[in-house]
């Protein structure tokens, strides 16, 4: 479903990813891995469509569309969700306006009709339940005042709504504490399907004790340079990423 | 021989020869002074501080006149659906009694009504505060108003009493260059406390200036809230003054939404002059099209242990004007002071100017005061995550906005008031 080939990005000017190679097929979890400053972010951010990245080559293929042609938008409304690795707060939008407007908007972009209010509750009330997210957030102003653990959540409970084809997790594990991250994992592991996909982006293997990974790529200086199975998670959890620098030269 | 007008004398000839001769002895004295110092001063200019950002050079070429009568229109159409509220309404400046509901029982727990009448029943009782506030010597708009104005509401709660419902003092204005000059004044007794709504409309005008005082005094503990919405057509100008006075103990607290005119300007006053009273000031411009929306807010602290919070915002669309200008002034017995004020303003276009200027004075040494003041575009990185979540550009915006202006209009704690402004804000909108 998802195509990625010799893609080329930078930031004012600075090459980052300089001709990524990846494949994502229904039903797989690939996990991400790389060192700081390899590229990580970047390819994240250019999946999501942020306008400060400029592609300067290669091509990424999303259920047979240019994805890169699409608006942020209509890559959600097209089934790609980003959990962001620092979910924005947004003071005065609050979550449960913010969700509703998202999913209808998404269905609407899939020519379905709006939820009723009652369908929408009860999804609201299975997914909140489902990434254990106090239902006294939903009234809260988006993210505001949110702890660290609860903006991930959060994003897991957005990704449960939107209920995407691929789900990508930018760094979800930065800064949780064990019991959350258990709590984001049983979310992903439930959402799960022979139809989805994830992509799982992380500086560190603990994660993927919980989500398991059927691919791990490596990813340094812009580039895949290695890929293997979960045992490779657990190798560089041990070795660092030195060795395959090494290995490079 | 021939001599020519200044713009000043030819927009006040159309002013003379009004007759006030029925009023009292004391009510005459305030205009004729009033009228001595129009003809010494001069309208403000941008030169002058206090005006620097609001032209009054097009308003002084119009050809404003007061009327001297009204009709009864169909007024329906004006009122606010679902306000269960007493009502006075003004026509032109003039009291239409057909559409008011006036309180005058001396055993009743409030006077409601015209301030023309008051000035007869109430004369003696309104001496000691008509005009005290809002002197005619503050200003041209002040003094044009104290000589010419023509009728206003008069509302007095008694001591201890509440007010059982919201006030709703509605002005409509009607006609071609009409000048309208309504003059309020609001007593609220030790202890008691009400609720006003003062809304500005337009029943159908070409070219209006609507120039209206109002003064407020709150006694000891006395509560006083203020929702005032100004939302006359595009070809109305408004110059408003708020002049409020509060004794020890007693909470104002005023919402003001400018949201439609052609030039909009409003001043307002505040003395804290007792221990532990409370000042509430928040407001919301939406300006959009040529609109110019301007806010003088002037706060200040005369007693020790008062409290101000302020909170002014505003969303400058199109070619639209937002000014802001806060002055809030400790004086040196009023130490313990609290006072906030913050001003945040969203432009959504490259024509679009928000003016903002806080003024801090401090003379007393033991006080806590704080400013700010933010002037910027969207929060880009709040709308991309809205889009990331497959919401349109469009609507992330619009969402972003109705959150802006939420925090003013959390502070509108009577929910049909609320939804009638955010209906007028959401058809701006679009």
């Amino acid at each position: 479903m998802l195509k990625i080939k010799g893609l080329k990005a930078s930031i004012n000017g600075k090459a980052i990813l300089k001709g990524l190679n990846l494949e994502v097929k229904p039903g797989e979890v690939h996990a991400i891995m790389g060192p700081n400053g390899s590229g990580k972010s970047t390819l994240a951010s250019v999946l999501a469509g942020k306008e400060e990245y400029e592609v300067t080559g290669g091509s990424v293929t999303f259920r047979g569309k240019d994805l890169l042609d699409l608006s942020p938008e209509a890559r959600a409304g097209e089934g790609l969700f980003m959990a962001f690795q620092y979910p924005v707060e947004i003071p005065g939008v609050s979550n449960i306006n913010f969700i509703k407007t998202a999913v209808n908007e998404v269905r609407e972009y899939n020519k379905m009709p709006p939820l009723e209010t009652k369908e929408f509750m009860k999804l609201l009330k299975d997914k909140q339940a489902l990434v254990e997210l106090d239902g006294k957030l939903a009234n809260r102003s988006l993210n505001e005042g949110f702890s660290g653990g609860e903006k991930k959540r959060n994003e897991i409970f957005q990704m449960a709504m939107l209920n995407p084809v691929l789900g990508i997790l930018d760094e979800t594990d930065s800064g949780l504490d064990i019991d959350a991250l258990r709590i984001v994992a049983n979310g992903v592991n439930q959402l799960k399907n022979k139809n989805n996909a994830f992509v799982v982006i992380t500086h560190y293997q603990r994660l993927l004790d919980y989500i398991v990974p059927d691919f791990v790529h490596v990813l340094y200086d812009g580039k895949i340079v290695k890929t293997g199975d979960k045992k490779l998670a657990l190798e560089l959890e041990k070795k660092g990423y030195d060795w395959i620098t090494k290995e490079l030269v | 021989m021939s001599f020519t007008l200044t713009d000043k004398e030819r927009f006040l000839i159309n002013f003379e020869g009004q007759d006030f001769s029925k009023e009292g002895k004391n009510f005459i004295k305030v205009r004729e002074l009033a009228l001595e110092y129009l003809k010494e001063s001069d309208f403000p200019t941008t030169k002058d501080e206090l005006w620097k950002y609001t032209s009054v050079n097009s308003l002084l070429k119009e050809g404003f006149k007061p009327q001297t009568s009204i009709n009864n229109p169909h007024i329906d159409a004006h009122k606010i659906a679902g306000l269960d509220a007493y009502q006075m309404v003004f026509i032109n400046g003039f009291f239409a009694p057909l559409f008011s509901d006036v309180q005058e029982d001396e055993l009743g727990d409030f006077f409601l009504m015209n301030i023309n009448e008051a000035k007869v029943k109430r004369g003696q009782f309104m001496e000691q505060y008509f005009g005290v506030l809002a002197k005619a010597k503050f200003g041209a708009f002040n003094a044009l108003n104290a000589a010419y104005s023509q009728d206003g509401v008069y509302l007095h709660v008694q001591p201890g009493k509440k007010v059982d419902k919201p006030i709703h003092l509605l002005f409509l204005n009607e006609g071609t260059n009409v000048a309208v000059q309504p003059r309020n004044l609001i007593v609220i007794g030790k202890n008691a406390s009400a609720e006003l709504l003062i809304s500005f409309d337009t029943i159908d005008t070409d070219n209006a200036l609507t120039n209206v005082i109002s003064e407020y005094v709150v006694m000891d503990g006395g509560q006083l809230t203020v929702n005032k919405l100004q939302y006359e057509n595009d070809s109305t100008y408004h110059v408003s003054t708020d002049s409020v006075y509060q004794h020890k103990n007693s909470v104002f607290h005023i919402n003001t939404f400018p949201l439609s005119g052609k030039m909009i300007r409003n001043n307002l006053h505040i003395q804290l002059d007792g221990q532990n009273a409370e000042a509430k000031l928040f407001g919301l411009n939406y300006v959009n099209g040529k609109e110019h929306f301007d806010n003088h807010t002037f706060v200040e602290h005369i007693k020790p242990n008062c409290l101000s919070t302020e909170l002014y915002k505003s969303v400058v669309n199109d070619n639209g004007v937002s000014v802001f200008n806060g002055k809030i002034k400790v004086h040196v017995d009023a130490q313990k002071t609290l006072a906030y004020q913050s001003n945040k303003n969203i432009i959504t276009h490259d024509d679009a100017k928000a003016y903002s200027k806080p003024e801090l004075e401090i003379y007393a040494d033991d006080v806590k005061c704080s400013h700010g003041s933010t002037t910027g575009q969207f929060d880009e990185e709040a709308v991309f995550y809205l889009r990331a979540r497959g919401i349109k550009e469009s609507s992330a915006r619009k969402l972003l906005l109705n959150a802006f202006a939420g925090e003013v209009l959390d502070k509108v704690e009577n929910g049909v008031v609320r939804e009638f402004i955010e209906k007028k804000i959401e058809r701006k909108l679009n």
